[in-house]
């Protein structure tokens, strides 16, 4: 069974920046979402991380962070399970 | 997208800064003694948020006022100006600067006071400071982002290059308004970190400081001369640099020829981010290799468009002092050997470069001579 959070995650990333020709599942668990794979830059990674930081009640704390948060979807899972609060995250797998 | 170098020398007649130190004798001397201005204060101001570093005025309240709590600051700058019928025709003013005074928008959004209106924008803000000053109407207003001032420079030059003024005063200002601070916080570079430019660890911040300056011009002889400026813009992303610094060394090359055998020292743009700051300080260590490199704004924070001026007018107390403050806050290891931590002596050097640079890769250098 899909990792739920993951699919939030995804679909997400896809809603926030307006990707209209890709679907969700075709963004992999484990490539790079900034300067590679999905390619995005430090404007599309400043609106995804403030749509997460809503979403999720999380605080990213500096650029840098952001950038490694962001070195894949599967790296912004385990952030975002890590430091959001329980009853903002879907039930583990 | 070119280099611009404008050779022809420039008298620099006066100079004169205010930051979060004072006036820029004491902001020379507190830089001097390694004191960091900047402190841990709400994003927001009066509206609190979280802390991050700021290097307000010391006069002024967390609160936006009307009329602003800036102002009897650019009163006491402006008294400092040589008397000239400045705003006459042969005595143009160029007012510089990247927000103009935005936090009285932010003001009257929140309590819809009229009265904060007249210093919220752009034109109305100079001319506001145009008719509180005694200025003519020769006053022009140019912004672009943090180099604002430097182009302030390049214009006011250019003028009288072409005989069109006798002198040309340069007027910078930008405070830290909760717009503006809340928005460097919402991009995640001002953070929770104290900034320590050029230093190579793993999270960078700036701070921002309130800076205003001010530069009187003529083709006049002698003293301290601005003997080449450039600018350049990469158009290659509209926050990012370049990756490869190439943008960096496009501007700074005129500057190389033009500086010929001098020995020079750098005063550099350096805010505190990782990224920039290493490609700033790569390309000065490659094309400057005996020149040491300093940054203020770990003390003063950036002072964003006018952090150009304010840093000239530090230059100027600077040599006249016969030392140059370091780089207070950044310790080793830094991005390159030519960072210099601590103060200087700096009457063995001929010449000074003062780099400043901006989002979207938009550089600006200049070379200041003297005698």
């Amino acid at each position: 069974m899909a990792d739920a959070l993951l699919v939030r995650l995804k679909q997400l990333i896809v809603d926030t920046l307006k990707l209209d020709d890709l679907r969700p599942e075709q963004i992999p668990d484990d490539e790079p979402l900034i300067g590679s794979g999905l390619n995005l830059d430090s404007i599309d990674a400043l609106e995804l991380v403030v749509q997460l930081e809503k979403e999720f009640g999380i605080k990213v704390r500096s650029s840098e962070e952001t950038r490694a948060i962001l070195s894949s979807v599967a790296h912004l899972a385990a952030y975002v399970r890590a430091h959001a609060p329980a009853d903002k995250l879907p039930p583990l797998p | 997208m070119t280099s611009s170098p404008d050779s022809q020398p420039l008298h620099l007649r006066a100079t004169g800064c205010r930051t979060a130190l004072g006036n820029a004798r004491a902001t020379c001397d507190g830089l001097l003694l390694g004191r960091r201005a900047l402190q841990f204060l709400p994003v927001l101001g009066a509206d609190g948020g979280d802390p991050v570093p700021l290097a307000p005025l010391p006069e002024r309240g967390p609160a936006e006022t009307a009329p602003p709590g800036w102002l009897p600051c650019l009163d006491a700058l402006a008294a400092e100006i040589p008397d000239a019928p400045w705003g006459a025709a042969r005595h143009p003013v160029f007012v510089t600067s990247s927000n103009f005074g935005v936090g009285s928008l932010y003001a009257f959004q929140r309590t819809r006071d009229s009265r904060h209106l007249a210093t919220g924008m752009p034109f109305a803000t100079v001319e506001f400071l145009r008719q509180r000053l005694g200025w003519g109407s020769n006053v022009a207003v140019l912004s672009h982002a943090c180099v604002s001032a430097h182009v302030g420079l390049l214009v006011a030059g250019r003028v009288l290059h072409a005989g069109l003024a006798e002198s040309a005063l340069v007027f910078s200002f930008d405070f830290i308004s909760p717009f503006v601070a809340g928005g460097f916080h919402a991009l995640k570079i001002l953070n929770g970190g104290m900034p320590a430019p050029f230093s190579d660890r793993a999270t960078g911040s700036i701070g921002l400081g309130d800076g205003a300056a001010f530069a009187v011009l003529d083709r006049g002889r002698g003293g301290c001369r601005l003997a080449a400026q450039a600018t350049y813009n990469e158009m290659h992303h509209f926050t990012a640099n370049r990756p490869d610094g190439a943008g960096f060394a496009a501007c700074l090359e005129p500057i190389q020829a033009a500086a010929g055998g001098r020995r020079l020292w750098i005063k550099g743009h350096g805010t505190g981010t990782l990224e920039a700051g290493r490609l700033e300080a790569v390309t000065l260590a490659r094309l400057f290799p005996e020149a040491p490199l300093v940054s203020w704004k770990g003390s003063l924070g950036h002072t964003l468009g006018s952090c150009g001026l304010v840093e000239l007018a530090i230059t100027i107390e600077a040599l006249a002092s016969g030392r140059t403050p370091g780089t207070v806050a950044a310790a080793p290891p830094c991005f390159a050997d030519t960072v210099a931590t601590e103060s200087f002596a700096n009457g063995g050097y001929d010449g000074v470069i003062l780099a400043s640079n901006a989002f979207g890769g938009a550089h600006a250098a200049c070379l200041l001579s003297h005698d």
